[in-house]
């Protein structure tokens, strides 16, 4: 089956949108026609921890029940007392707060009361559904109450083709969970050869990735992590320019569940990164650990949404990054501090190098609070690298644009030394060859160990 | 434990603010807008026909553009029901006993005469939609500095070059209100500075909106040549209606080489008030614009000063506070444009918000591929002082060249119960600790403004922390 043009103009959506012509509030996905259907995907889980197809949307269901036993409907005498109090609010105030039209949608979302309706993912749904329908089958890894399990999924990049893994991870009570994704080209496509950067030089002339798209590769992930439970997600992705990635999250945690999400972001001409994090349970948390690579043409979209329901739930997110060449990049980051989340905190930081003249970085990290009780921080550092830094090089005998090139393959040699697998190596240290040749012989020797730079060595060559 | 409480005393008396004068006397425009009324107030100014094309064309815009759908609903501003021109039962005069009793009264009221014998070089004073007093101090005048209304001065010298610069840094394509502020502007100041001359003692501009249902849309327009150096104060209010009123003013500041300019506002509005108002200022090389900025009224609030930092080595300050409380919205916060080499912006801003009112940082960071060696530093504070209420900060960045240094800091969060409890045990009542702690919040914006204006923004504190113990 070959796929339609499509085009999904309000992918990877901030929930609050901010003046269109900083052109960040959404991102645009497009379909190119003609693509086979067609996913290259492998997956191991180990046979007792195959879940059922409706395992996730059960698992949702049941948290409903409980939630509604713990937060019961209001009587009719306060919902009676509550419209009063607003119609009075509204006579007093002209018409009442003028919310903005995202603030009446959240409380919107608020009073609906619905777990299923609240669960969003970084791409939004329009997309996740599109891929779902791609993957065809959806993989699910069930863990039961204390069971621990490791499974993994790689999904390789068809040119001329669609490949995309639907995922549902459930955590039971107690259980402990660690998914390793991979999404990787093992062939070389045909841009590659014509619109990707040289093989040793970052710099490129901007091109449009998408047009240049001969394949899409991607992952939609739902994880439901129950009471006391341990996720990890460690996704990396090392493919080839030719190709758009789109990875598409949605997380779900009860009481004390704790969820983590490393992300490596190393290859692909574009790529679509979205994370949305319901952290209802109180005492809850979730951790995610961003690293990218941007160079060439590429260009680089993350979307984080992190909703503190819970009293006394924590998030951390973390960002670095290098951009080099003409590419370009858009992190959105918004974490929503809810009524009720008493006790809450959020914290968000990206650090960005900026390498060459022809970048371009884009940083929207939005905190919105609807509850005193909490603390939020953000924090963005975007620049080159400290005169100082640069001075403690060269007086080592490394040039500017070596030690520039230097930062660039550091990303690249870390992601390999933290790699999930060996699968997941053998694509970054491809991908670092490309980049910094002389980059593999670093891990010829399986050595993760070594710390020196590809460049360095060269130089020292 | 026993279940905290939270204690709600209603709002003290804003009659400081909100007293009104009958505007029976005043003429009126039709309510709405169309070309006749666009072209009923051109006659009236008897304006240049470019300024008349110029209104007509901004018109067009605004009936062909979009409102945005980012930021607080205007659904409750009917446009059919604004009255865009209100004339006072008088001419400007330049001597407070001339000007009509109700309307020296209500300028004697906010303190603006007592002001201007104590420390300023001038004063204009608006009406509704027209100025009723306009003077500068002989001295000031002696420097070759201009102050006056900008309709005035478009039948002067510097018409030619009101003409170059008016609405250029602000075009009517920019937003609505922005088109809108095109096609009915009335009133506002002009004030040019030559080069090198440097003005101890600050001018201000003082825009009260008396009428009912009416809106106000002056159109400030500053030149600071090279070298020279003006400090400009803004302060506005209204008394308060039971239908829509609406500010959509527009403030374009030029600042030459090596020039200073510090424009301070304290915009009180009344609480039926739709402020979409609109500021921005281009730096040429070395220039500087320090923003100071204090937004307490308004029903919705949408203000975003914007430096343009066009020449090497300008500088732009942004320092602001917002406090938004019952059935406000308050859009706040600032945009920076680093367009040139060795640029330099900080903003600090502090934002509060209590008893059910929205309170939002925006802002935007754009350093262009000319800006090498640029730095700007966002650091934005938030206070919640109930769980009815809410604050959210939303910036923004859009670096497109390498030798930059970027850095933003936000946090979020309520007055610590420690110090409450630490102020208290030292025998202060939790209502004063909480005003304490309040006014050292904003201290960093309050030590920018001349004495008299910091008084008035803590008594504005005051005013607003009136029954916000929780």
């Amino acid at each position: 089956m070959e796929t339609q043009a499509i085009t999904f103009d309000r992918a990877s959506a901030m929930p609050a949108p901010t003046w269109h012509f900083m052109k960040s509030n959404e991102a645009r996905i497009e379909i190119p026609a003609g693509l086979e259907i067609a996913p290259d995907v492998s997956a191991s889980v180990p046979p007792l921890a195959r879940g059922a197809a409706d395992e996730f949307e059960n698992a949702l269901a049941n948290a409903q029940l409980a939630w509604d036993e713990e937060h019961p409907m209001p009587t009719e005498a306060e919902l009676a007392e509550r419209a009063a109090f607003l119609a009075a609010e509204a006579d007093a105030t002209y018409g009442g707060t003028a919310q903005s039209d995202y603030q009446a949608n959240a409380d919107a979302i608020e009073e609906a009361r619905s777990l299923a309706m609240a669960f969003e993912t970084g791409v939004g749904d329009e997309v996740g559904a599109y891929l779902r329908y791609a993957a065809g089958d959806r993989i699910v890894v069930a863990a039961g109450l204390g069971e621990a399990i490791e499974a993994s999924v790689c999904v390789r990049a068809v040119t001329g083709a669609i490949s995309a893994a639907a995922i549902d991870v459930v955590a039971g009570e107690g259980s402990t969970v660690r998914l390793k994704l991979h999404v990787d080209s093992p062939e070389e496509t045909p841009a590659d050869k014509s619109n990707g950067a040289p093989a040793g030089e970052l710099a490129g002339a901007p091109a449009d990735s998408a047009d240049a798209a001969h394949a899409i590769a991607g992952t939609t992930l739902r994880v439901f992590a129950d009471a006391g439970s341990t996720v990890d997600i460690v996704r990396s992705q090392t493919l080839d320019d030719g190709v758009i990635d789109i990875d598409d999250m949605g997380l779900f945690t009860h009481k004390r569940a704790n969820v983590s999400v490393c992300q490596t972001v190393l290859g692909a001409g574009t790529s679509f990164a979205g994370l949305a994090a319901d952290l209802r349970g109180a005492e809850s948390g979730l951790v995610v650990d961003t690293r990218y690579l941007g160079h060439g043409s590429q260009k680089r979209d993350f979307n984080y949404i992190v909703r503190h329901h819970g009293q006394k739930t924590e998030c951390n997110l973390k960002a670095n990054g290098v951009l080099a060449g003409a590419s370009e990049k858009t992190l959105k980051a918004t974490i929503d501090l809810i009524r009720g989340a008493k006790g809450a905190q959020g914290s968000e930081r990206e650090n960005v190098l900026l390498v060459d003249e022809g970048v371009r970085n884009k940083t929207v990290p939005v905190i919105l609070c609807n509850e005193d009780d909490v603390a939020g921080n953000h924090g963005a550092t975007i620049g080159h690298i400290r005169s100082e830094q640069l001075f403690y090089l060269a007086s080592r005998g490394l040039a500017q644009d070596a030690a520039e090139r230097m930062f660039v393959s550091a990303i690249v040699e870390q992601a390999a030394i933290d790699a999930p697998g060996e699968e997941a190596r053998r694509g970054i240290v491809r991908l670092g060859e490309r980049i910094a040749p002389g980059f593999a012989e670093l891990f010829d020797d399986g050595d993760a160990g070594v710390r020196t730079s590809a460049l360095e060595s060269e130089e020292d060559r | 434990m026993a279940e905290k409480t939270r204690m709600q005393v209603a709002d003290i008396d804003r009659s400081l603010y909100d007293f009104r004068y009958d505007d029976a006397d005043a003429e009126k425009l039709d309510a709405g807008l169309t070309p006749d009324i666009v072209r009923e107030i051109s006659e009236r100014k008897d304006e240049p026909a470019w300024m008349l094309e110029h209104r007509l064309k901004s018109l067009q815009i605004y009936n062909d553009i979009e409102m945005s759908d980012w930021g607080p609903s205007i659904d409750g501003l009917d446009m059919d029901n604004i009255v865009t021109y209100v004339k006072p039962n008088t001419e400007q005069k330049s001597d407070w006993e001339s000007v009509p009793d109700n309307i020296k009264d209500t300028f004697d009221r906010l303190g603006i005469p007592q002001a201007e014998r104590s420390y300023l070089a001038g004063v204009g004073a608006q009406y509704d939609s027209e100025l009723v007093y306009h003077s500068m101090q002989e001295t000031a005048a002696k420097m070759g500095i201009v102050y006056s209304g900008i309709e005035e001065a478009l039948h002067g010298e510097y018409a030619d070059l009101i003409r170059e610069k008016f609405m250029t840094l602000i075009p009517p394509t920019d937003h609505k209100f922005a088109a809108l502020h095109g096609a009915v502007w009335s009133g506002g100041s002009f004030v040019y500075v030559p080069k090198g001359v440097k003005l101890d003692y600050p001018l201000q501009s003082y825009f009260r909106l008396n009428a009912k249902g009416a809106g106000q849309f002056e159109h400030t327009l500053i030149i600071v040549e090279d070298d020279a150096d003006l400090h400009f104060i803004e302060g506005c209010s209204a008394p308060k209606y039971n239908v829509a009123n609406l500010h959509a003013g527009a403030v374009e500041l030029f600042v030459g080489k090596r020039a200073h300019l510090r424009y301070s506002t304290i915009e009180n509005w009344s609480k039926n008030m739709y402020n979409l108002n609109t500021k921005r200022c281009r730096c040429d090389e070395e220039g500087q614009i320090e923003w100071i900025s204090g937004s307490f009224g308004s029903h919705v609030g949408y203000l975003y000063p914007m430096s343009i930092l066009a020449g090497r080595k300008a500088q732009a300050s942004f320092t602001g506070i917002t406090f938004a409380g019952r059935g406000q919205n308050l859009d706040t916060g600032c945009k920076v444009v680093l367009a040139a080499p060795g640029t330099s912006a900080s903003v600090e801003t502090k934002g509060i918000s209590k008893d059910g009112g929205i309170q939002t940082f925006r802002s935007s960071v754009v350093a262009t591929p000319a800006a090498e060696g640029s730095r700007c530093t966002v650091s934005c504070q938030s206070l919640m002082l109930d769980d009815m209420s809410r604050s959210d900060t939303i910036p923004a960045m859009d670096i497109r060249c390498k030798n930059v240094d970027i850095g933003h800091e936000a946090t979020i969060g309520r007055i610590g119960d420690d110090k409450v409890f630490y102020l208290m045990s030292r025998g202060v009542s939790e209502e004063e600790a909480r005003t304490m702690i309040v006014n050292g919040f904003a201290e960093p914006i309050s030590k920018e403004l001349p004495l008299e204006y910091a008084v008035e923004m803590n008594n504005l504190i005051k005013l607003e922390m009136e029954g916000a113990i929780g």
